[in-house]
């Protein structure tokens, strides 16, 4: 397995742990590695769209489907409050955790809350739908904005 | 990349916005898409699909045109 391997894995069940994103102190502690190191992964793992780093080039916005950073989407999934990124991830959490979850956000034109349970095999039946503004060709062009 | 409770409020929200409204996607639809993506996004050997097998994830659920290209030209 390669070193971005290894740091893809530690900060990938390091969210879903807990739902935050990890520091690189945190990741190279429980690899054994120096910072830098880390840093210099996590570079490599952006250019290969797997995370997306803060402009400091540090931090860790998202690991697709987790956020780092509090959205209105939410996913509940046992004793843990995940963020995701969107509509699409906030189905992406309890997929990637192979686990029943909750999304919980809204609609965003109404406001109306969506609460939406997930089961092994999908959500459970909705007339709600998901809209992308941005065509596949554009989503990583301004993905915050995606 | 938001949720709505139908389709007459996305077409409200883009008219806001002065946007053109892209397709809807349901959320039986919806799902196909995540657990492509994320199901094995916890194993070493995940990867993102490439291009082709995009186009190829999106047909399959009857998502097509250049809006769901990967590599269209805006």
């Amino acid at each position: 397995m390669t070193f971005e391997t290894q740091v893809k894995l530690a900060v990938y069940r390091a969210f879903a742990e807990d739902g935050k994103a990890p520091s690189a102190a945190s990741i190279a502690s429980a690899l054994s590695v120096r910072e830098d190191e880390v840093f210099a992964a996590w570079s490599k793992l952006r250019a290969e769209r797997v995370l997306f780093l803060e402009p400091d080039g540090r931090t860790i916005r998202m690991a697709p489907p987790f956020s780092g950073v509090a959205t209105q989407h939410r996913v509940r999934v046992g004793s843990v409050e995940y963020f995701a990124n969107c509509g699409w991830d906030a189905l992406g959490i309890p997929a990637a955790l192979r686990r029943e979850g909750t999304v919980l956000s809204r609609c965003e034109q109404s406001g109306e809350p969506l609460v939406l349970p997930v089961g092994e095999s999908g959500p459970a039946p909705s007339t709600w739908v998901f809209h992308s503004l941005v065509r596949a060709s554009k989503w990583w062009d301004d993905l915050v904005f995606t | 990349m938001l949720f709505f409770r139908s389709e007459e409020l996305v077409k409200a929200w883009c008219a806001d916005r002065g946007a053109t409204p892209g397709p809807s996607v349901r959320m039986d639809q919806l799902w196909v898409l995540a657990k492509t993506w994320y199901a094995t996004r916890l194993a070493p050997e995940a990867r993102r699909p490439s291009p082709a097998e995009m186009r190829g994830i999106f047909a399959g659920i009857g998502l097509t045109g250049p809006f769901w290209d990967p590599e269209a030209r805006a």
